[in-house]
């Protein structure tokens, strides 16, 4: 107890370095925070699970996928439990803006089942009870008035819009196919802030009156089912259904794959693949080594500074190891502070106030931060702490008291 | 008299200065007025670089707080550096690139075989000694390939760019493609060299170095050469040419016959058309009456350098990313410099109060502090500009892109040029800058009196 009463003191001793080391301590940890928070997101999302697998029927050969809709009434044969626990998603892009086409006015929708979107969506199906009712609010909303979509909160920033607007939006992947929507709803912050979803209805009944007026087929008839979402409990059924659709009869117009949404990603992720390597090994290293250096530098300043505060403590009976600890001890004490303030106010100003990093890789805009955040910032802040501070602790273990006060003499 | 008149048209006459040019000069200026500090305000140099050497362990420390940062930096900058070459070096601006109209990615495009025909006959573009239109006319897709031996914990999968084209030498002339082996054969394709009449014919490709690298490793070797052979979609493919496009986007291409590509991927129609005019102001020329007046076909055109500049949205955001990085790892360097500064205030106190009694003034005592700390970032920066400068002409995978989804998965050669390291340097100086000013502006406001006691 004593110790740790000297160790707040001395800690307090030097306000101006003590800050400056605090700051740089929890700016370093905020950045090696998110950087984690990525890099853990992502490798969550690529690492292949035995359970609650979700899988994807796609093209087999080519990207960006492109089926026949005729192919959603088959797959459901191969569905576990029926056709609930299916997604189809088609893809709808388009500009409110034809005459000056900018990211802003960039529009693009997922068309699906407007009641799958709580029950299949990625995170959308975690949700907690009452975000989750809003979003079933919004599907029936959609159900009913098929023009109907839901934006994220950053799209619907860009478009300048608000929930009960309505807009027009010019194709760009179904030309002569433009829609009106009316926005009925907006998804939670996060992953999906700059994207939307829109009742596959409008767009199909939209497809089969172009045909009807025109007289023959959009040239997108046969191409617009983009990929086909699937819950399964394990990988057992996950391969049975992947070996049955791969070879079923229904398939052979476009050929397509069953994969798990892990590997899926993990294609996508690869041509990032060198990127993501430099943030990991180089990158937060890096940071780490920096961290360690100006915790070192701080406390190799203190130690020195106090070469006879420590000779006279001896004087007085401190044993060598005390004084290792005592050292030790300001060093851990402001690391573990700084990195605990540092990584959850992250937690919360990143995921309550902003929404997420915006750091847009494959089809992720934007991260959360990692609920492991609110340890990983006191344990960096400890160990860099620990590594920063050890050679100057153990210098001041050794410090010899004739020697310091021959010098004084 | 001074000729003020030629001065001033020799000023006029200069090229304006850009922006990396602007940075050198700011590092020339910034050494220069460190020198100029030390040597006109007659700042006690030997003392302050004694005082450094005296505490070596801690300005060793502060100076690795340098050299990481900025080692770090010089290696990402490198790294979108790469990325701009790229693009750069993959546009030609004599070139018109034609996609299907309001498609901006090669992979949605379809344009209609009318309109193609039509448009390599027109006034402006450039005939070959053979009097054939320079067009090159293509079939884009991306194939989702399985990896024929994945590592554990590795992809399955892999994208491979394909591109089919009609007439390759053609093609190579557009893209100003240098080849090593041969082109394809008209047919395109060949019998298996087995013998074997029950295996399908090999389709005959053309591939760039980038792509060769990542397929060999599937069979354990540094590059696939002529007369390999690797699988695309179900069809078993064998290089008879490598592209020799290093530092261009078609360095990761498997190119192919344009009929055996559309026919094996269901793409029966153009995705691409590039065409060549004879001057970049023709081009120019050729892409305003497309765009505005061509009425037999739904296009976009544009100036091939045009559309490359467009796809560094990628690049963009890496650079902010980047930027964002440094100045959150900068805080540790400053912050490093200030604490030792403050600390060699400290120690110092009656050293500058015998110094201010023998005559320098207050000006002088926080030249001479500044100076330390800009000594500390010069040498770290300096340091750390070497180690990263050892990047130069690493390769790495990346994606160019609009920004908006999509892109292209590239090679690139990391570049670490003049710019990148004159850039670092001042961004050492300025950190150190930063992180010694306060404390010497501390040590400058000392009492005299305070300090000798």
């Amino acid at each position: 107890m004593k110790l740790l009463l000297m160790m707040l003191k001395n800690v307090r001793r030097n306000l101006i370095r003590t800050i400056l080391t605090a700051i740089g301590t929890m700016i370093l940890v905020l950045v090696i925070t998110g950087i984690w928070s990525v890099l853990e997101f992502l490798d969550n999302a690529t690492s292949e699970k035995s359970q609650n697998i979700k899988g994807i029927v796609t093209e087999r050969w080519q990207i960006p996928s492109q089926m026949p809709m005729s192919y959603a009434r088959p797959l459901e044969d191969y569905s576990w439990q029926g056709p609930d626990n299916l997604m189809t998603w088609q893809f709808y892009g388009g500009t409110t803006d034809p005459a000056k086409r900018t990211f802003d006015s960039v529009f693009f929708a997922i068309a699906l089942e407007p009641r799958k979107i709580h029950t299949m969506m990625d995170e959308l199906d975690t949700l907690p009870p009452a975000e989750k009712q809003n979003l079933v609010d919004i599907a029936e909303k959609m159900t009913l008035k098929r023009e109907g979509v839901v934006v994220g909160p950053g799209r619907l920033k860009l478009l300048k819009k608000q929930v009960g607007d309505r807009f027009k939006v010019t194709s760009f992947n179904y030309r002569g196919i433009d829609l009106e929507f009316e926005i009925v709803g907006t998804f939670p912050e996060g992953r999906y802030d700059l994207s939307a979803a829109m009742n596959r209805d409008y767009l199909n009944d939209a497809m089969d009156a172009w045909t009807k007026k025109a007289g023959k087929p959009h040239p997108m008839a046969r191409k617009t089912l983009n990929l086909v979402w699937f819950k399964f409990p394990d990988a057992t059924v996950f391969n049975d259904a992947a070996d049955k659709i791969m070879n079923g009869p229904d398939f052979k117009e476009v050929p397509v794959k069953l994969e798990t949404a892990s590997s899926g990603i993990a294609n996508f992720l690869e041509a990032y693949r060198d990127l993501l390597w430099g943030m990991r090994w180089l990158l937060c290293p890096a940071i780490l080594v920096t961290l360690s250096m100006v915790v070192a530098n701080a406390i190799s300043i203190s130690v020195r500074e106090r070469r006879q505060e420590l000779a006279v403590m001896k004087v007085l009976g401190f044993v060598p190891r005390q004084i290792l600890i005592l050292v030790l001890g300001e060093a851990l004490l402001l690391g573990i502070f700084c990195g605990g303030i540092s990584s959850s106010g992250a937690y919360y100003l990143v995921n309550k106030v902003f929404g997420g990093i915006p750091f847009p890789i494959a089809f992720f805009g934007a991260f959360k931060i990692s609920t492991h955040a609110l340890w990983w910032g006191p344990a960096i802040g400890a160990t860099t702490a620990f590594l920063g501070s050890v050679v100057p602790a153990w210098s001041a273990r050794t410090v010899k008291v004739s020697e310091v006060f021959s010098k004084v003499a | 008299m001074f000729p003020m008149h030629l001065l001033l048209a020799a000023a006029t006459a200069a090229p304006p200065l850009t922006l990396a040019d602007k940075i050198v000069a700011g590092v020339i200026i910034s050494i220069c007025g460190i020198l100029m500090i030390a040597v006109l305000a007659r700042v006690p140099l030997i003392y302050n670089i004694r005082n450094l050497f005296v505490r070596w362990p801690i300005t060793l420390l502060t100076g690795s707080a340098f050299t990481l940062v900025v080692g770090l930096l010089v290696v990402m900058l490198g790294f979108v550096n790469g990325m701009y070459r790229l693009t750069e070096n993959s546009g030609n601006k004599e070139n018109i690139i034609i996609l299907g109209q309001g498609t901006q990615d090669e992979v949605f495009s379809s344009l209609g075989f009318a309109a193609v025909d039509d448009i390599e006959n027109l006034p402006g573009v450039m005939r070959d000694d053979q009097n054939r239109p320079v067009v090159s006319k293509e079939t884009y897709v991306i194939v989702n390939q399985p990896i024929t031996n994945p590592q554990p914990g590795r992809p399955k999968r892999r994208f491979l760019q394909l591109r089919g084209i009609e007439v390759p030498d053609l093609s190579g002339l557009v893209h100003r493609v240098e080849l090593q082996g041969e082109w394809f054969s008209t047919a395109g394709v060949r019998p298996d060299p087995s013998g074997d009449a029950s295996k399908p014919n090999l389709v005959e490709s053309v591939i760039g170095q980038g792509i060769a690298r990542t397929l060999a490793g599937d069979v354990g070797k540094e590059s696939l050469t002529i007369g390999d052979q690797f699988v695309v979609g179900d069809r078993r493919c064998v290089v008879v040419g490598l592209m020799l496009s290093r530092g261009k986007t078609f360095d990761s291409e498997i190119w192919a016959k344009r009929d055996l590509v559309g026919k094996s991927f269901g793409k029966e129609t153009y995705t691409t058309m590039v065409l060549r005019a004879t001057t970049g102001k023709e081009a120019k020329r050729l892409e305003d009456f497309l765009k505005n007046d061509y009425s037999k076909g739904s296009i976009d055109p544009m100036l091939e350098t045009k559309y490359f500049a467009n796809l560094n949205g990628t690049n963009q955001q890496f650079l902010y990313a980047i930027m964002v990085v440094a100045a959150v790892m900068a805080v540790g360097g400053v912050f490093g410099v200030t604490n030792t500064m403050f600390a060699a205030i400290a120690q110092r106190t009656k050293d500058i109060g015998v110094m201010r009694l023998i005559g320098f003034g207050r000006l002088q005592i926080l030249g001479s502090f500044m100076l330390e700390s800009l000594f500390i970032a010069l040498a770290g920066g300096a340091l750390g500009c070497l180690l990263g400068s050892f990047a130069d002409g690493w390769t790495a995978n990346s994606v160019v892109g609009s920004g908006q989804g999509g892109g292209k998965s590239v090679v690139l050669e990391l570049t670490v040029d003049w710019k990148i390291i004159a850039q670092c340097m001042l961004f050492s100086l300025v950190m150190g800058f930063i992180g010694g000013l306060m404390p010497a502006v501390s040590a400058m406001r000392l009492k005299l009196l305070d300090t000798l006691r």
